[in-house]
């Protein structure tokens, strides 16, 4: 398993697509920063407009802290994409490559492929993920200062001191990964029906724009499915930036996701080892 | 010499009155010289404030003040949360200034404390001060409570209490009560995590309507009159 | 012994399609086993059934004795195997591509082995460059030390001429032979270029719309008696008729106004020409095909008559 593992990683690492998904990431995150840097006090301004009519808030605002959740806020939707570009090609780019074939003539179980590209394509995740921890949080730290972080939520006002910060990015990066598992997840279910990548990539990035929508629709009817789609849950980790922490409601979330994984996963291990390689 | 008798006693009673009235007015000039006598401060303080779409924790730091209007909140590199300005945290502001007309209310018991309640009318009608009711303890000339109706801030109410720093009329404990206007931010720019059913949610907001606010703020330790410069409270950039 | 694959009663259909209905078939030890067929005969699905890439409907597999499915992959540690195109990881160079499968095939492979194969197939010098750089010939051949590298029993070699230049194929040719005789491989091959199979076969099958026609050694289905001859006259309405009236009719195999095509052994042919010049059959040409691909098209031609 480590040795086939290793294989996968290796030819994750060795393709130049791969990259490009690091390269996207620290390029918005400039492009945020730079933005941030240039405009950002009209922007903090426009957004605390509720709250400035009342308090006079001084100090630092515009800082890495925050910078960082303006990132991680932007990034939503673009993130899916990335991890789908490299778990949707997991099994459909091997099939239209023509390789799946003669993978398969090997003396390897499909359920351990299966189980062993999910893990390569969570590794992956993982990375990005700490990419994005470097670019967008350190770098921007670096950049903007720390400072006590306020967080404008639709019907409140939260402020996090900046000793308290630190490990509420920790989680949250922790629980973005658990998220991005579960788009990663998707990809390779998806992937395992086609032929190539396009179509897996396309149609993660379809399910998670609508569903995402869907989420946010402030309508009776959505309410009901609201609970039950992975996407509501996706952005659990803007939890850890309230307070109190809705731990309660974090976990619940975290179990979605994680049961949804699973669900993809097995789905795909099952659809999988009766498929007939075709391509 | 009835009807005389009855005259002379409702004379007596208006001239008792007058007294009474410079007797209020002059509680209210000592108290306010007594206030005045601070000219600025440096105070280590915990503010906390307690409004239902804010959520923040126990701020400590440093709070800077310079008769009569100037104030400022240090937090060693972290952010400072008053209230604007107009509703000052310091007493001096919520009192009004110039000439007053002071009505006496009489004397009421306050947590088991007599105290006198003035209601003071500011002269100036430029002033965003409307009507302030004080309520003071004569012995220590401190004012205990202050309810200031303003033209733009609504009502604010200020509760004193005071310990080590009688003589300056400084206390070690503030809390001021305040009206909040409502706060809402559009979830489609704000993308919130619902962390509660959407039913329990709109509870909440609605709870949260037209709901009054409350800072409270402990002095630890003045340093008083000291000389502050201006230059303290040259704000710092916002960003 | 145990024949090193052995199927019974194999079956697949995809939809209403049947890709290979009731095949049964042995390959022994050392056989180098040709698999004939038009396209959409079953090959390809045959030979993915048996490495396991296609389930069967129906039927069963052994490899060398033991029943294989999904669940005994292991039984496929000692196949090695190209179907259709080589394909490999464009982006990596040979000798990665190389590594990679040679790793997957659950043997401890020294990187000696890996040079040898590589010298082998002849791709010594560019192992380092990017397979995507490599010729279709060059593909092939890396496909050949891919599925050689872990010494397998037995070679499944699907089309491995496919896409290949004239000296491509004689390479390739060439390579098999080598496998065969110096390597002692077991090799299953097919090929639609059929005389490819003539000269590296020693058994074969043959198989149409999914079921064997027959299956042999290829000496005994190269027999001379089963020559086709090919005959073009000027057009003659009872051509059929004296042929069949004739002690040649049994021999007739198809017959048009303008040609028809004889089933006998090549020596007879002078006699049957004597007898055409003197029945009054005006011969404008006359061909003999005595190799597989005239016997696998005469079978073929034979099946879509009889339908």
């Amino acid at each position: 398993m480590i040795s086939l593992l290793r294989i996968e990683l290796y030819k994750i690492f060795k393709r130049p697509r791969t990259y490009i998904s690091f390269g996207i990431v620290t390029a918005i995150t400039f492009i945020i920063q730079l933005a941030m840097l240039s405009g950002g006090r009209d922007f903090i301004a426009f957004g605390m407009q509720g709250v400035s009519e009342q308090f006079d808030i001084q100090g630092h605002i515009l800082n890495g802290y925050l910078v960082t959740y303006i990132i991680l806020q932007s990034l939503l939707i673009h993130i899916p994409l990335l991890v789908a570009l490299v778990a949707g090609d997991a099994l459909a780019g091997e099939a239209n490559l023509g390789v799946l074939r003669l993978l398969l003539t090997k003396p390897i179980a499909r359920s351990r492929l299966v189980l062993v590209k999910f893990i390569s394509s969570v590794i992956y995740t993982i990375l990005l993920i700490v990419w994005l921890a470097i670019v967008a949080l350190f770098l921007s730290l670096l950049l903007f200062g720390p400072g006590d972080m306020i967080n404008m939520k639709s019907d409140a006002f939260v402020l996090i001191l900046k000793n308290d910060i630190m490990w509420r990015y920790v989680a949250a990066f922790g629980f973005a990964t658990l998220a991005m598992t579960t788009i990663a997840a998707l990809s390779l279910f998806l992937s395992a029906f086609a032929d190539n990548s396009i179509g897996p990539i396309m149609t993660t990035m379809g399910m998670v724009v609508v569903l995402t929508i869907l989420s946010n629709l402030e309508l009776p009817l959505f309410n009901i499915i609201k609970p039950y789609l992975f996407t509501t849950h996706m952005i659990g980790w803007k939890g850890f930036f309230d307070d109190p922490v809705p731990y309660a409601a974090i976990g619940r979330s975290a179990m979605v996701l994680v049961g949804y994984t699973v669900g993809f996963v097995t789905a795909t291990i099952l659809y999988f080892n009766k498929k007939d390689i075709k391509s | 010499m009835r009807k005389i008798t009855s005259i002379v006693a409702a004379l007596l009673l208006f001239a008792g009155n007058v007294f009474a009235v410079d007797e209020a007015t002059q509680l209210f000039y000592t108290l306010r010289t007594k206030v005045l006598t601070v000219k600025d401060y440096t105070a280590d303080i915990r503010l906390k404030i307690d409004v239902t779409y804010m959520r923040i924790p126990q701020l400590k730091g440093k709070l800077f003040f310079k008769s009569p209007d100037k104030m400022r909140l240090e937090r060693n590199g972290g952010l400072s949360i008053l209230p604007k300005k107009n509703i000052n945290m310091t007493l001096s502001n919520l009192i009004p200034t110039g000439q007053v007309t002071v009505i006496d209310m009489g004397k009421v018991v306050r947590n088991g404390k007599t105290l006198r309640l003035l209601k003071v009318v500011p002269e100036d009608e430029l002033s965003n001060i409307v009507l302030t009711k004080v309520w003071i303890d004569e012995a220590n000339t401190l004012a205990l409570r202050t309810e200031t109706t303003t033209h733009n801030d609504g009502t604010v109410i200020m509760d004193l209490e005071f310990g080590k720093y009688i003589p300056y009329a400084l206390p070690d404990k503030v809390t001021i009560f305040m009206d909040l206007k409502d706060y809402k931010l559009p979830k489609g720019v704000t993308m919130d995590y619902n962390d509660v059913p959407d039913a329990a949610a709109a509870a909440k907001a609605q709870k949260g309507k037209n709901q009054k606010g409350t800072i409270q703020i402990s002095y630890l330790k003045y340093d008083i009159n000291t000389g502050l410069s201006d230059a303290v409270f040259s704000k710092p950039d916002n960003g | 012994m145990e024949p090193i694959i052995e199927t019974r009663g194999l079956a697949k259909s995809f939809k209403s399609f049947k890709a290979v209905d009731n095949l049964s078939f042995t390959i022994r030890h050392g056989d180098v086993y040709g698999f004939l067929g038009q396209n959409g005969a079953g090959k390809s699905t045959t030979m993915r059934m048996l490495l396991g890439l296609i389930f069967p409907d129906s039927g069963q597999i052994f490899i060398n004795g033991q029943e294989f499915d999904n669940s005994k992959r292991h039984l496929l540690k000692n196949i090695g195997a190209i179907i259709e195109r080589p394909d490999m990881y464009g982006y990596l160079s040979g000798w990665d591509n190389l590594k990679i499968f040679a790793a997957l095939s659950d043997k401890h492979i020294k990187p000696a082995r890996l040079h040898e194969v590589i010298e082998m197939v002849g791709l010594k010098g560019r192992e380092n460059d990017k397979v995507k750089a490599y010729s279709q010939g060059m593909k092939q051949r890396l496909g050949i030390a891919i599925a050689t590298v872990h010494q397998p029993d037995l070679l499944i070699l699907d089309e491995p001429t496919n896409g290949l230049d004239p000296q491509g194929i004689a390479e390739m040719r060439a390579l098999i032979l080598s496998l065969s005789k110096d390597h002692g491989k077991t090799i299953l091959i097919s090929s639609h270029l059929l005389y490819e199979i003539e000269h590296v076969a020693t058994r074969m099958i043959v198989l149409n719309k999914g079921k064997k026609i027959v299956e042999g050694p290829v000496s005994e289905l190269l027999n001379p008696d089963e020559t086709l001859i090919e005959i073009e006259c000027a057009p003659d309405e009872g051509l059929k008729s004296k042929i069949m009236q004739s002690g040649w009719g049994g021999h007739l195999q198809v017959c048009k106004a303008g040609a028809f095509t004889m089933k006998m052994n090549v020596n007879r042919t002078p006699d049957f020409n004597k007898w055409m010049v003197e029945n009054g059959i005006r011969v404008q040409e006359i061909r003999s095909k005595h190799s597989l691909e005239a016997y696998f098209l005469s079978l073929t031609t034979e099946t879509t008559a009889t339908k």
